[in-house]
């Protein structure tokens, strides 16, 4: 009887493998080349995550048909970090000392990310952080073992403070939830915009708690507060209780909504007809008209992603089929699978397009520079909440350059010492 | 105002978990559980039922008895093995079912947030002493009391409240008296968590449903409890509406503190009565 149990572990084991590696791989004898992926399966994070893992396998599976990268097939191997930065350690000690992968990836809630990034500077192993956003993880605390493969939050913010400069707006106020990310986005924002427009003024801030539930106290704050305009960068549930609170009382009508989220679908979806209508916000629109013109192969890939994940994508999709394939492009350039060489590959910067257009990244911080969609939530003919006249600025116009990073770099060793 | 609702959603979860604790001795960390599993068959119903005003409010009375009914199942399947073994084994059992339960919500809702539109009519605001006061939470301000006065006379009025109150005071009594004992512990737990249910229900409106609003909703409604006392309704009550206009104004005056507020109260509450404001010391 044990022995069977034994068995049929085994074989669930060797089943999960095959799944993760994308099905059975086209006559590939060689040694998969082995990638530790730790990210938030179980709990919250999971709305972000299963999509991205969709898009990561969706890539690796693309790779693995197509003869896999130097002949060889690659492979992700699952951990979940529960969202929280000691158990994604003791994962990624788990999966370079046991299991013997050549690289580690993945992370959704920056705190992992950091952690996992701080292990690999002193394991020296090569971590690709991959869904998460903080710029901390290659600017002020980056160092050579990491690479991060999507956007940060510098890009994003920065497009939407570009579009906000373009309006009449003087007076801005905003609602940031009280961590790491919150301030990030807020100081962001708030510098460029007056970078940009120095006559802009903040008369009123407003920091809930990360999972405040009840927003009515901000919501008659942000009323009160004078302002013509105001900056979201609560996200996800938190969000959409916020949206749900505020519309009885007319906010939105009042003071013009900006969000870092709101044009996700994971927001906007549940939202349904109480969307905030008129918000400005950035989003993955790939059901947007000129979105798809711009760019002819989108189409194509949604469909696909369609077939496969049974569902629309998103832009954690996106990302993990970006990274996937980023990751490939690396090891290709470094004709190996050694850490140093890949790192080389990483330090002198590449370009890739992709169906969404060009990602760009670079050497000097090892950081993925995409194209940002900013756009207006407008309810379609079906009564659904999309993104609307969405416009596209890429991050190299936006993003801080070399010497910058350099600067915030120099000033965190500093701090340090 | 909305301090006073946010209160009113409070009592409906945290009387409930007083409520099981009074009568059965078990500390239930998945009371948050239910809660969730309220909004998320919330959520079920209103997609499933025709797009009618009325579905919303069948919803509303359909979902709290779902949870009910798991409370129940849970009750006679799994903790009524427990009840001789050490408390720490029922924190342990209760503490894996948050566990069980967020991982099957998971599985059979996916990772979606999800929401429920308000009805129509009550989308809205009203002008209450010139302040826009969103409508749908009359409802809630009108449900609790209604809910808590309900309870009073249930337990004030009827043989079977009266036989919950003796069972907070001495079981083997109430069983040496030919009570079924077991029974009521079954219709005390599912009826705790028919009304987590109905806090769920309630809120899923005015929140997102995802998988995380268990544990938030857990740790508020545990402070609610120890302030109020635990095993005490009425002491649920004011306390709920303590911890309720607390969130609120705290938010307003002291921003940076209005978390650590919350639980300084309970811990001053903790050292002057250890057993809560109307909770009955042990003897």
């Amino acid at each position: 009887m044990r022995a069977r149990i034994r068995d049929a572990i085994c074989g669930a084991g060797v089943m999960l493998v095959v799944t993760a590696a994308g099905g059975p791989v086209a006559a590939q004898t060689k040694a998969p080349i082995r990638i530790g992926e730790i990210n938030s399966y179980s709990g919250l994070g999971t709305v972000y995550t299963f999509p991205y893992r969709e898009g990561l396998l969706m890539a690796a599976k693309e790779i693995n048909d197509a003869g896999g990268v130097l002949g060889r097939p690659i492979e992700f191997i699952f951990r979940d970090d529960k969202l929280k930065p000691d158990e994604a350690v003791k994962a990624a000690r788990e999966l370079v000392g046991q299991e013997k992968v050549d690289f580690l990836a993945g992370c959704i809630s920056s705190g992992v990310g950091l952690a996992i990034s701080a292990y690999a500077k002193e394991a020296k192993v090569l971590y690709i952080a991959t869904h998460c956003q903080t710029s901390r993880l290659t600017w002020d605390d980056g160092h050579k073992y990491v690479a991060h493969t999507t956007n940060n939050v510098n890009q994003y913010v920065r497009a939407l403070a570009k579009k906000a400069a373009t309006m009449p707006y003087k007076k801005w106020a905003h609602i940031s939830p009280d961590y790491e990310y919150g301030h990030n986005v807020w100081d962001e924002f708030s510098a460029y915009l007056k970078q940009l427009k120095p006559d802009v003024e903040v008369v009123q801030q407003n920091w809930p708690k990360l999972g405040e539930t009840d927003h009515s106290s901000y919501v008659t704050a942000l009323l009160q507060s004078g302002a013509d305009a105001f900056l979201s960068s609560v996200w996800g549930a938190q969000e959409i209780a916020f949206v749900k609170q505020a519309r009885p009382f007319g906010l939105f009508e009042k003071v013009h909504y900006f969000s870092a989220s709101v044009g996700n679908p994971d927001e906007l979806d549940p939202l349904g007809k109480e969307a905030p209508v008129g918000a400005i916000t950035p989003g993955f629109a790939w059901y947007d008209d000129g979105m798809q013109k711009r760019h002819p192969k989108l189409a194509e890939w949604v469909k696909k992603y369609e077939a496969r994940a049974k569902k629309e994508p998103t832009l954690g999709a996106s990302w993990g089929y970006a990274s996937a394939y980023i990751i490939a492009e690396a090891i290709k350039r470094a004709k190996s699978a050694d850490t140093d060489k890949v790192i080389t590959a990483f330090s002198e910067g590449f370009e890739m397009e992709f169906p969404w257009g060009k990602v760009i990244m670079r050497g000097c911080d090892q950081q993925a520079i995409p194209p940002q969609w900013i756009g207006v939530v407008r309810m379609n003919t079906k009564g659904k909440p999309v993104l609307a006249d969405v416009e596209e600025v890429h991050g190299k116009d936006v993003i801080k350059s070399c010497d910058e990073v350099a600067k915030l770099r120099a000033a965190a060793a500093e701090k340090k010492k | 105002m909305s301090g006073l609702s946010v209160g009113m959603f409070l009592f409906l979860v945290s009387v409930g978990m007083s409520l099981i604790f009074g009568v059965t001795r078990i500390v239930n960390l998945a009371h948050g559980s239910f809660y969730m599993v309220g909004a998320y068959l919330m959520v079920t119903l209103v997609e499933v039922l025709p797009d009618r005003p009325w579905a919303f409010w069948l919803a509303l009375v359909a979902a709290p008895l779902g949870v009910a009914v798991l409370g129940g199942a849970i009750e006679v399947g799994l903790l009524r093995l427990i009840y001789h073994r050490d408390p720490l084994m029922q924190l342990i059992l209760t503490f894996g079912l948050i566990l069980v339960i967020s991982t099957l919500v998971l599985l059979v809702w996916g990772p979606d947030n999800k929401s429920v539109s308000r009805p129509d009519a009550l989308a809205g605001s009203v002008l209450i002493f010139g302040q826009r006061f969103p409508s749908y939470y009359l409802l809630v301000l009108g449900l609790a009391p209604v809910v808590a006065v309900g309870l009073w006379l249930i337990f004030y009025r009827t043989r079977w409240g009266m036989l919950i109150r003796a069972a907070t005071v001495d079981r083997e009594m109430l069983g040496a008296l030919g009570v079924n004992v077991a029974a009521l512990y079954t219709q005390v737990f599912a009826f705790g968590s028919w009304l987590a249910g109905l806090g769920g229900a309630l809120a899923a409106p005015t929140v997102a449903v995802a998988l995380g609003m268990d544990g938030d909703v857990l740790t508020t409604a545990f402070v609610v409890v120890v302030i109020g006392g635990l095993g005490s309704f009425a002491g649920s009550f004011i306390s709920a509406l303590l911890v309720g206009l607390l969130q609120s104004f705290g938010i307003l005056v002291f921003p940076a503190v209005s978390i650590v507020l919350l639980f300084a109260i309970m811990a001053v509450v903790l050292i002057v009565r250890p057993w809560g404001l109307l909770g009955r010391p042990e003897e």
